[in-house]
């Protein structure tokens, strides 16, 4: 009995603190991260108090599953291809030039330093860098869209931030869901032939496709739902989803990402399901912090320097691709070459790759993935919203460009 | 309704053609349990949307969905993939017991406490003495009271006579929360429900203790009884302090992130149950009524935010229990079953409409109180299963019967109370 009150008693203590320390980052920087749901679940869980063993922290699992879908959903439902056919493409080259070089530049500098100098062998060391990259690459759209609708300004830069946030997004969840593929973990029934990596990449998108098009059949093309059961049919859709992927070892953000996008794509629903999966956002965020802390355990010693070096590789690769897409990619009136001070803030689906590479790869590397991925996501988000207010502030100062572009019909639909 | 039938059968079908395919990892996580889940979810949500059509209560859709799918019926959710989600389940529990203790206010007791108050004592004791008597004049049709001695027989009758005479505050709440229900009887049925809960757990655990020892059990003495009593019962009820405590700092410094803080309460407080030994739904009822009445806070953010998340936990806990219906149990006994359950309508039928007339109640409550107190679900399902893993003996036997007139009354109580509040004219009009 002694032993549970004392876990009770570090755990609120714990949890009053932390709030306490986070909220004074709140109002000196504007963080709006959550870390202290990190300590909680890490207060809770079994390195700690123990309140959540191992075994209880597995069995959440279904919880878990429904959060990273959740979050592959939300991200999905961003691309609305109507909406998206009224971009410009000038826009589009900006927001995947950026994209692509960061993840590019993340991914190369990362495998060197994960198998040249922390001795991991090259396929290991390319899943993680990979797995990494994609991490790195992300930007959170929800955080950028918060700070674009505090700005109150016109500047034609800003659905290019937006943009560049999903596409950054979109460009990390898609790698790393191919990387779960190609580099396919665990074996297939006895007297079945193991697919190829090839084959594991079109089974993946193809099990996306189909529980897009069987949910799309299954909310009708009506969709008339209240709340509470729109909340029970996406989250069985999610779930069932999830389990298909965990099935095969595959990626349940990507699956549900193909989900999210037939979703947005298809019947009357879409309006229905995006203001749910936006409204449940932030509650889905901070679980999926609390069960990030509750399953992180620290990492052998000889490890943890990764963890800071990949904070900095992450800053470097945001900076640069931010750079080539601001400078060189962008037509002359588009100009930014400090497009990357406006995208630091990663958000949760970083922590939902992470958390998701421990479920397919438990052991050494996962507890590095997770406590890389966190370290940077807190960071990060210290930083984030300051940053991109500042940013934003600074393009009110420069002239105004010629043409006016309308900002709502220049972003996918939310 | 039928294309999302088709659509369940398609993703079954496609489950099937994945399970070549299937990777067996270390063990982190359970593919299977979580596909079914899903499957659960969805297939609940569409036979409850059958079932509003219908006019039935839609958690009687949700019961049938999981029946439907579980081990009595298709098996295609077994029973291991149930205990996979004891979790959930729990969480779904939790969250009730909160929202139910918030619900309950004292202003509305203390204007029906008299209602309340008769109705209780009069149903506990009608029920309590009818099935007493029924057991010991059909001893022998019941299996598990052939051969016992007198003092044993007695014990062993009023420990099953206890545990039927348990409502359902899952039951109530759920059909409260679908209906809107808003009136007299909405209010004195919870009123009841609630308060019985607390009242019948004490009763239980005395019974208990007292068949457990003149079967010649560990526990003998008085002062055990008591503690039992002290441990079962008033433990929760100091659990629940503490965590209507928690919640109170929590609502007054914090405020923020309700759903997420409400979560990870009953989780925190699942696993304090868990390790203490106390009972999660009562503590979380005392908590939730705490925050909602003495707590110097408005409970408003609180309760309107369970409010949001009821009907996904509603679906989560009844689907599952719908899975665990244990429908072959109810074959073999069925005779027995009815004679039970008729017999323990009966008994509340006639003790309501007296305690109702007794304390002047209004005459909807009068008429219809004994509608809502038939349900039963998880509160007993529960004491079963202490049945069942205490008594060694005699107690499988027991829990089956006791199970199979739960299976009936958890089926048939909810239309009967949706049918009590619309003819006491209590169901918002839409």
């Amino acid at each position: 009995m002694q032993t549970t009150l004392a876990a009770v008693a570090v755990l609120t203590v714990g949890y009053i603190l932390a709030y306490l320390l986070f909220d004074r980052l709140r109002d000196r920087f504007g963080y709006v991260g959550g870390a202290e749901y990190v300590v909680i679940g890490f207060l809770l869980g079994p390195r700690v108090t123990g309140l959540l063993g191992a075994g209880q922290v597995q069995d959440l699992t279904p919880i878990v599953s429904l959060v990273l879908g959740w979050l592959g959903m939300l991200l999905g439902t961003y691309f609305r291809l109507p909406t998206m056919a009224l971009i410009e493409g000038d826009h589009l080259r900006i927001a995947f030039g950026e994209a692509v070089v960061t993840f590019a530049a993340a991914g190369g500098a990362l495998f060197g330093m994960l198998h040249y100098v922390a001795g991991f062998s090259g396929r290991d060391a390319a899943v993680m860098a990979v797995t990494l990259a994609a991490v790195a690459t992300l930007s959170s759209p929800r955080a950028v869209d918060a700070v674009v609708d505090r700005a109150r300004t016109g500047a034609r830069i800003l659905p290019i931030l937006q943009l560049t946030a999903r596409i950054d997004a979109l460009v990390g969840v898609v790698a790393f869901g191919l990387v779960l593929a190609v580099f396919h973990q665990g074996d297939v029934s006895p007297g079945v032939r193991p697919p190829t990596a090839t084959e594991w990449a079109v089974i993946n998108v193809a099990v996306g496709v189909a529980s897009g098009v069987l949910f799309h059949l299954f909310l009708g093309p009506r969709g008339h739902l209240d709340e509470g059961r729109l909340f029970v049919a996406l989250a069985g859709a999610i779930v069932v989803a999830s389990g298909a992927s965990y099935y095969l070892n595959l990626s349940p953000i990507f699956t549900n990402l193909v989900l999210g996008f037939i979703l947005a794509n298809s019947g009357s629903a879409h309006r229905d399901v995006t203001r749910l999966l936006l409204l449940t956002e932030r509650p889905v965020y901070l679980a999926l912090l609390i069960f990030a802390g509750a399953a992180w355990s620290p990492v052998s010693a000889d490890l943890l320097f990764i963890a800071p070096v990949f904070v900095i590789i992450r800053l470097a690769a945001r900076f640069l691709g931010g750079r080539a897409a601001g400078l060189y990619v962008a037509p002359p009136q588009l100009r930014t070459p400090d497009l990357a001070r406006g995208l630091l803030a990663q958000g949760g689906i970083g922590v939902a790759i992470a958390l998701n590479y421990t479920q397919v790869h438990p052991g050494v590397q996962s507890r590095l993935i997770l406590t890389a991925t966190l370290l940077s996501v807190l960071l990060f988000e210290i930083v984030a919203s300051r940053e991109a207010t500042l940013f934003i502030a600074s393009l009110k100062e420069r002239p105004s460009p010629p043409e006016g572009v309308n900002v709502d019909t220049a972003l996918p639909a939310r | 309704m039928i294309r999302r039938l088709v659509v369940l059968a398609l993703l079954v079908g496609g489950a099937l053609l994945l399970e070549p395919l299937r990777a067996p990892t270390a063990g982190v996580i359970a593919p299977r349990s979580l596909f079914l889940f899903g499957m659960l979810l969805l297939t609940a949500d569409t036979f409850g949307a059958v079932a509003h059509e219908f006019r039935v209560p839609r958690l009687v859709g949700y019961l049938v969905a999981g029946l439907a799918l579980g081990p009595s019926a298709t098996g295609i959710v077994p029973a291991g993939v149930l205990e996979d989600l004891g979790m959930m389940k729990r969480l779904a529990v939790g969250l009730i017991g909160l929202l139910a203790g918030a619900e309950l206010r004292v202003s509305d007791l203390r204007q029906r406490h008299r209602s309340i108050l008769f109705i209780l004592a009069l149903q506990t004791l009608a029920v309590m003495s009818a099935l007493t008597a029924l057991g010991l004049l059909g001893r022998g049709w019941v299996p598990f009271l052939t051969g016992l001695e007198a003092a044993p027989l007695v014990f062993v009758v009023l420990l099953f006579a206890a545990t039927l005479t348990v409502n359902s505050p899952m039951v109530t709440l759920a059909l409260l929360t679908e209906t809107k229900a808003s009136g007299p009887l909405a209010k004195t049925t919870l009123g009841v429900v609630l308060v019985a809960d607390v009242v019948v757990i004490l009763i239980f655990t005395a019974t208990f203790s007292l068949a457990e020892a003149s079967l010649g059990g560990e526990t003998a003495s008085a002062p055990e009884i008591l503690r039992h009593l002290l441990s079962g019962v008033l433990g929760s009820i100091l659990a629940g302090a503490v965590v209507g405590g928690v919640l109170t700092l929590y609502l007054r410094f914090v405020k923020r992130e309700l759903v997420v803080f409400a979560i990870v309460l009953v989780f925190a407080t699942a696993a304090a149950a868990q390790a203490l030994g106390f009972e999660l739904l009562l503590s979380l009822l005392v908590a939730g009524f705490l925050v909602e009445n003495v707590a110097p806070v408005r409970a408003e953010p609180l309760v309107s935010t369970l409010h949001q998340m009821a009907v996904p936990v509603f679906v989560i806990f009844f689907a599952i229990a719908g899975a665990e219906l244990h429908v072959r149990e109810f074959r073999a006994l069925w005779p027995l079953v009815l004679a039970v359950a008729l017999v323990r309508i009966g008994a509340i039928f006639l003790s309501t409409r007296a305690g109702g007339r007794l304390a002047g109640a209004e005459p909807v409550v009068t008429r219809f109180a004994w509608t809502g107190l038939v349900p039963q679900a998880g509160v007993a399902l529960g004491l079963a299963t202490v049945v069942a893993d205490r008594l060694p003996r005699l107690g499988l036997a027991m829990q089956t019967l006791i199970v199979g007139v739960i299976a009936f009354n958890e089926s048939v109580g909810p239309l009967l109370f949706r049918r009590g509040l619309e003819r006491a004219g209590e169901i918002a009009t839409r």
